[in-house]
């Protein structure tokens, strides 16, 4: 069999991939030598590792795939690469002659994959060939790994070791000069609108043939130019979301509703012009993958229940009184600068005039501040490049700009989302650690039922431990990085000693809420949390 | 001066095993040769017969000690019966609230595969809330129903078992081996197989094992997914996804917090694999409630929890969080410290022996708050006579006592009935703010429930109803109170009224607003505004008979049944209501302990009586010493500072004799235990000051 026949019989199944599949099959045509190594790549979803087993199964030559990302260890994946050459090689219950199933280095693999190619009857002594699937994809591989497994096939010359990448090579990658490359790049406008076209139109009962082939071509295009292809979407993406909005996109012609302008017909643009919202709602939803989809019991229902109101998101958890309280001083730890203390949380200042215009000066000047430090890092990261050297600017210039930028702005109590602000740059904006006993004097002032005689009551400190203990396991407030050495290590550990740092790990605005509801305003303690 | 003290002090400073640089190592003697190999231990298979007999003996015997053992083996075992009697009550109910979830998710699991999930992994998002405990019990249900089903079974991982990739697979594949085969079978598993031995996280070997026992659904459950390391979940879930077409996996994540918080959690590679359905667990607090109903209002309830004890409980059900599990258990304790600590409970038992009646025990009742209340009324009504029999006569004293012990029982019984009542007429009468049971049930062991406005306001209500919903709620009522009031009656009566009367309709009392009529009258430019009876028809006239007959009978049952506890006559045998062992118990303070014993070190020592006087002194423990010192200083502390402060306190007791040497180690001794209890650090910021990092009374 000729490549261009392999070609042929595969684009039927799996279009637009003639090059490749004819490249594929000239190299590894049972009949002509072979390269030693072989590098395929390309992005997810560009049909690799399909086109090689095609290619492969259809030349009929003994092969064998790995799929790297299943392999937990550099030995695993050498095991298995035995493993599964003996499989391939109908030798599986003769392993006890290969190193005992053992392979622990690539050395030894060399040997053990010549001596059971070797072995093989002389009539089916040939071209044997190992596909690594994902190989860049390898857990704890070494450095030297690929460019190994590479050379196998230099010692044994009956082996063929294709490598399948997920991202493209770096040059010269494997320390080895012209290895051949066949690169697999994503499908372009037309072959993505031609590979959905070939495949079947989602039924939708009630519409007939003639009306699904004259709008589902349009429709194609029109969901790749808006939504797949700006956002460089694969081809599974595409066909699910034309699955999704298909039956949206056509209710009113099931429905039988009159088409506007005296026409007899539904014709595309008029469809596309009454569904603009659709696009606007269904389709950036339909981008995001979420692990509940949203209910689409009958499409008509849910499209008009859709537009009507958007979802409500579902109610956030409530935690008791107590552990919200603690989870409410751990946020204002967090988020107001620690030589502020004495002016946000002192019981001794607190209800005169002057403290609370001096309070809410402050959270002005803090507010504007971090915008600014915003603004500067912003401006930092565009002209980093001819900015040489100027030197540190200590100093926070606050222009007239700055500031009404900063009271146009609305709460800047949004923050902190994940682990990512723990690290960034220090500024009110982001999280930051704070010290136990921190959290514990600001519980205590911010407490709204305060205990009728402060002297009198057993200290709290030792009930708070204990929710804070759950308050981590909900990840809610997390050990600071750096004082654990990678809080995600040790989840056994528990430990809360006086001077350990904390985080707390959620974003501001559902703690507001849930503060106000056992009676506990955030804002007042934050930049800006009040204007 | 005295040299005692500071012989004192050195003598407390001795007895720290735990810094002592250099010891001698002295093995312990074993009758082997060193050279022989230790002996192996063996798996003792069973140790229950042990558990058991000691069982009794953890009981003391009370009154003195004089207690015969026969009272303390029955204490012990009408404390087991009766407690199981509660577990069975409490699991029933726990069963029954899990019941809703346990078969949607298991209709979950049947009912989906990667193909009805686009080629995602099929996932259950359970969130359970603060109602943690709650999953373990629906994972262990559903693992028996598959197992029981053939269908597969639940490998539960948690975020301990998972600190890397490598470990969290074998213990996975280990749980589900061991789930069906048992420990052994894992063993036998991993020998028995044809081919080379794989490595343990080789999920190879889960493939096997699905292939060899037809497994068609595995569910792996993730019990705090929260916990689990993002990065870790990924990796375990890409790895499931490459595998799931040829192990049948479901994954099922317990979330504490809600789905929108956990996945924006995990990065948009790992959410892409996953697809699935949500699910919500009941709230602990609703749990927690019925538990407690079913515990204090049975109708054939022996021993009750008293006010301070439901407040408390309550209290810390909704303050923190508190699984239904942990409720109980709080619980137990408290019926476990009433067994242990009242030789009254003996009471409880299902037959008192007669052998009681003598002695210590008939002075025990004698003594009892209850009993003195008890004899002043019987001697203000006059029968001076009794009381002296109770005295004087063993006999008839626990005669009496029985009959009123049982006695006490009943009311409490019917107070809890009354309670019922209520609550069961609150949810007709009430809108939209519900009073809970445990809140009535608070009014009503203190004994204030019969005055207070809840009841008040629901009879006011029930006033104004219409005959026809009057006979719904007249429907719901719980049908013992039939008996005791009127109710019965009362029913019939309303049923041929409205029978009699069924053209007009609902028939509506006097009180309804419907049936008054508002006047106006102008006098002197002022608008007079005048309620007034509206004319009542016949009908209207003979159902408000009806109903204030129903409200007389109400309110005479209430003043009858709903009387503090406390005034009955040995309340004390059968109401547990003592506050601090509870709170000793599960609400520890280990830093308030810490604290005080080292600001006071004299609450907890036993030492010479000048103690009391300075506030610092010598005769204290070097470590409290040097506490107090720390605690007067700032957030810097220069360590040279400390030491001649520290110095000063014993220079000034004993003058001139005192030995630098002895107290530069005493200082170093105290400063090391300081550390140790983690309340200084060594300051970055000038390297001869400490850090202060833990203040007093926070």
């Amino acid at each position: 069999m000729q490549p261009i026949d392999v070609a042929c019989s595969l684009s039927a199944q799996w279009p637009c991939r003639e090059v490749q599949t004819r490249q594929l099959a000239s190299l590894l045509h049972p009949h002509l030598p072979s390269p030693p190594a072989l590098v395929v790549h390309g992005i997810s979803a560009t049909c690799k590792s399909t086109i090689i087993r095609g290619v492969l199964s259809t030349l009929e030559i003994p092969h064998a795939v790995v799929r790297s990302t299943e392999c937990i260890t550099g030995r695993h994946l050498l095991t298995k690469i035995l493993w599964n050459t003996l499989e391939a090689l109908g030798q599986k219950d003769e392993w006890e002659k290969f190193g005992k199933g053992r392979c622990e280095h690539v050395s030894s693999l060399a040997v053990l994959l010549e001596e059971c190619l070797a072995s093989r009857p002389a009539e089916k002594q040939g071209k044997f060939v190992l596909v690594l699937d994902e190989i860049d994809r390898q857990r704890e591989a070494s450095h030297t790994l690929l460019s190994a497994l590479a050379r196998l096939g230099e010692i044994i010359p009956s082996l063929c070791v294709v490598l399948v990448l997920g991202s493209s090579p770096r040059p010269l990658f494997l320390q080895d000069a012209a290895v051949p490359h066949i690169s697999f790049p994503p499908y372009t406008r037309k072959e993505s609108i031609d590979i959905l076209l070939a495949s079947p139109v989602p039924v939708v009962e009630g519409l007939l043939d003639k009306v699904t082939s004259r709008i589902y071509p349009h429709f194609v295009a029109t969901i790749y130019d808006t939504l797949v292809g700006p956002t460089a979407g694969s081809i599974p993406s595409f066909l699910s979301i034309c699955e999704r909005l298909w039956p949206l996109f056509v209710v009113p012609v099931v429905q039988g509703e009159a088409p506007p302008g005296g026409n007899t017909e539904w014709d595309f643009s008029h469809l596309l012009l009454k569904n603009r919202a659709l696009f606007r709602h269904q389709g950036e939803s339909a981008l995001v993958h979420r692990i509940v989809p949203e209910e689409s019991s009958g499409p008509i229902k849910t499209f008009k229940a859709s537009l009507a109101t958007k979802p409500a998101p579902s109610a956030l958890p409530s935690l008791p009184y107590f552990s919200t309280l603690i989870l409410t001083s751990a946020y204002l730890a967090s988020h107001t600068p620690q030589r502020l203390d004495t002016i946000f949380f002192s019981k001794f200042s607190s209800s005169s005039l002057s403290a609370r215009n001096k309070r809410a000066h402050h959270r002005r000047r803090l507010k504007v501040l971090s915008q600014a430090q915003a603004e500067d890092r912003a401006a930092a990261n565009k002209d980093s490049s001819t900015l040489n050297k100027k030197g540190k600017r200590t100093k926070t210039r606050i222009t007239k700009s700055t500031l009404s930028s900063a009271f146009a702005t609305s709460s800047a109590t949004t923050s902190a989302t994940g682990g990512g602000g723990i690290t960034g740059p220090s500024t009110i904006l982001t999280a930051r650690s704070f010290p136990l006993e921190r959290l514990l004097a600001i519980y205590h002032a911010i407490d709204p039922n305060p205990p009728a005689n402060p002297i009198r009551t057993s200290a709290v400190a030792d009930s708070i431990y204990t929710e804070l203990a759950t308050l981590r396991r909900l990840r809610l407030v997390v050990p600071a990085a750096g004082h654990v050495g990678g809080a995600s290590m040790g989840s056994g550990n528990t430990s809360a000693d006086a001077g350990e740092k904390w985080c707390v790990n959620v974003s501001g605005d559902w703690i507001g809420e849930l503060a106000k509801g056992i009676g506990v305003e955030v804002g007042e303690w934050l930049a800006g949390g009040l204007d | 001066m005295d040299p005692d003290g500071l012989e004192d002090a050195l003598e407390l400073a001795r007895d720290r095993s735990q810094y002592q640089g250099v010891y001698v190592y002295q093995p312990a003697k074993s009758g082997k040769a060193p050279s022989e190999r230790p002996s192996k231990r063996r798996k003792v298979s069973s140790t229950g017969n042990g558990g058991q007999q000691s069982g009794a003996h953890c009981f003391l015997p009370l009154l003195d000690g004089e207690e015969t053992a026969e009272c303390v083996q029955l204490r012990h075992d009408t404390y087991k019966q009766l407690w199981s009697e509660q577990e069975d009550k409490i699991q029933e109910i726990l069963e029954d609230v899990d019941a809703g979830v346990l078969t949607d998710v298991l209709s979950f699991v049947r009912g989906t595969s990667p193909q009805t999930c686009n080629g995602c992994i099929p996932t259950a998002l359970v969130t359970v809330g603060s109602n943690v405990s709650s999953l373990s019990r629906l994972l262990s249900r559903l693992n028996d129903q598959l197992i029981t089903s053939g269908e597969g079974g639940v490998v539960v991982l948690e975020s301990g078992d998972a600190p890397n990739l490598k470990t969290s697979l074998k213990n996975i594949i280990r749980a589900a081996v061991t789930n069906t085969e048992g420990n052994d079978g894992y063993q036998k598993f991993l020998t028995d197989r044809s081919g080379p031995r794989l490595l343990g996280y080789d999920l190879d070997l889960l493939h096997d094992y699905v292939q060899r026992k037809g497994t068609k659904k595995l569910v792996l459950a993730l019990r705090d997914s929260e916990a689990f390391d993002p990065g870790l979940l990924t990796d375990l879930l890409s790895l499931f996804k490459s595998w799931l077409d040829r192990i049948p996996f479901t994954v099922l994540l317990g979330i504490s917090t809600s789905v929108e918080l956990f996945e924006s959690r995990l990065p948009r590679s790992c959410v892409a694999m996953l697809q699935g359905k949500h699910f919500e667990v009941q709230e602990a607090g609703n749990c927690v409630d019925r538990i407690y109903e079913s515990l204090q209002a049975e109708p054939s309830g022996k021993m009750w929890l008293g006010r301070n004890i439901t407040s408390l409980l309550f209290e810390r059900a909704s303050d923190y969080f508190l699984t239904p599990e942990a409720f109980s258990r709080m619980v137990k304790y408290a019926y476990m410290s009433h067994f242990f600590a009242n030789p009254l409970s003996t009471f409880l038992a299902d037959s008192v022996p007669s052998v009681m009646s003598r002695g210590r025990f008939c002075e025990a009742i004698r003594n009892l708050p209850s009993f003195r209340m008890f004899c002043e009324d019987l001697v203000e009504s006059g029968s001076g006579n009794e009381v002296l029999a109770l005295l004087e006569n063993n006999e008839h004293l626990f005669e009496q006592a029985l009959k009123h012990f049982e006695a006490g029982q009943q009311n409490m019984r019917q107070i809890f009935q009354a309670v019922r009542l209520i609550y069961s007429c609150l949810q007709y009468t009430q809108g939209t703010k519900k009073t809970s049971f445990s809140d009535l049930s608070v009014k009503a062991l203190s004994g204030e429930l019969s005055e207070s406005p809840i009841v008040d306001d629901m009879l006011a209500i029930v006033r104004t109803l219409d005959s026809k919903k009057l006979g719904q709620v007249l429907e719901t009522l719980p049908k013992e109170m039939f008996d005791q009031i009127s109710l019965g009656e009362i029913q019939v009566e309303l049923r041929i009224l409205q029978d009699k009367y069924a053209e007009f309709g609902p028939l509506r009392s006097e009180y309804n607003i419907n049936n008054s009529v508002v006047k106006t009258t102008v006098v002197q430019q002022r608008i007079q505004l005048s309620k007034a009876k509206a004319n009542l028809p016949e009908h209207d006239i003979e159902y408000t008979k009806i109903l204030d007959l129903l409200i007389g009978a109400l309110q005479e049952y209430f003043a009858e049944t709903l009387i503090p506890p406390q005034d009955l006559f040995l309340h004390e045998a059968f109401l547990f209501d003592l506050r601090n062992p509870l709170k000793e118990t599960f609400v520890p303070r280990p830093r308030f302990a810490i604290e005080r014993a080292m600001t006071s070190p004299f609450d907890y020592l036993f030492s010479s009586p000048d103690a009391s006087g300075a506030r610092i002194s010598a005769k204290q423990p070097a470590t409290a010493i040097l506490y107090q010192l720390y605690l007067e200083s700032g957030v810097l502390v220069n360590v040279h500072d400390l030491w001649k402060a520290f110095h000063g306190v014993f220079e000034t007791e004993q003058g001139k004799k005192c030995d630098d040497r002895i107290v530069m180690t005493l200082f170093y001794g105290a400063l090391s235990d300081l550390k140790s209890f983690g309340i200084i650090k060594n300051s970055r910021k000038k390297t001869d000051h400490l850090a202060k990092v833990a203040w007093m009374g926070l």
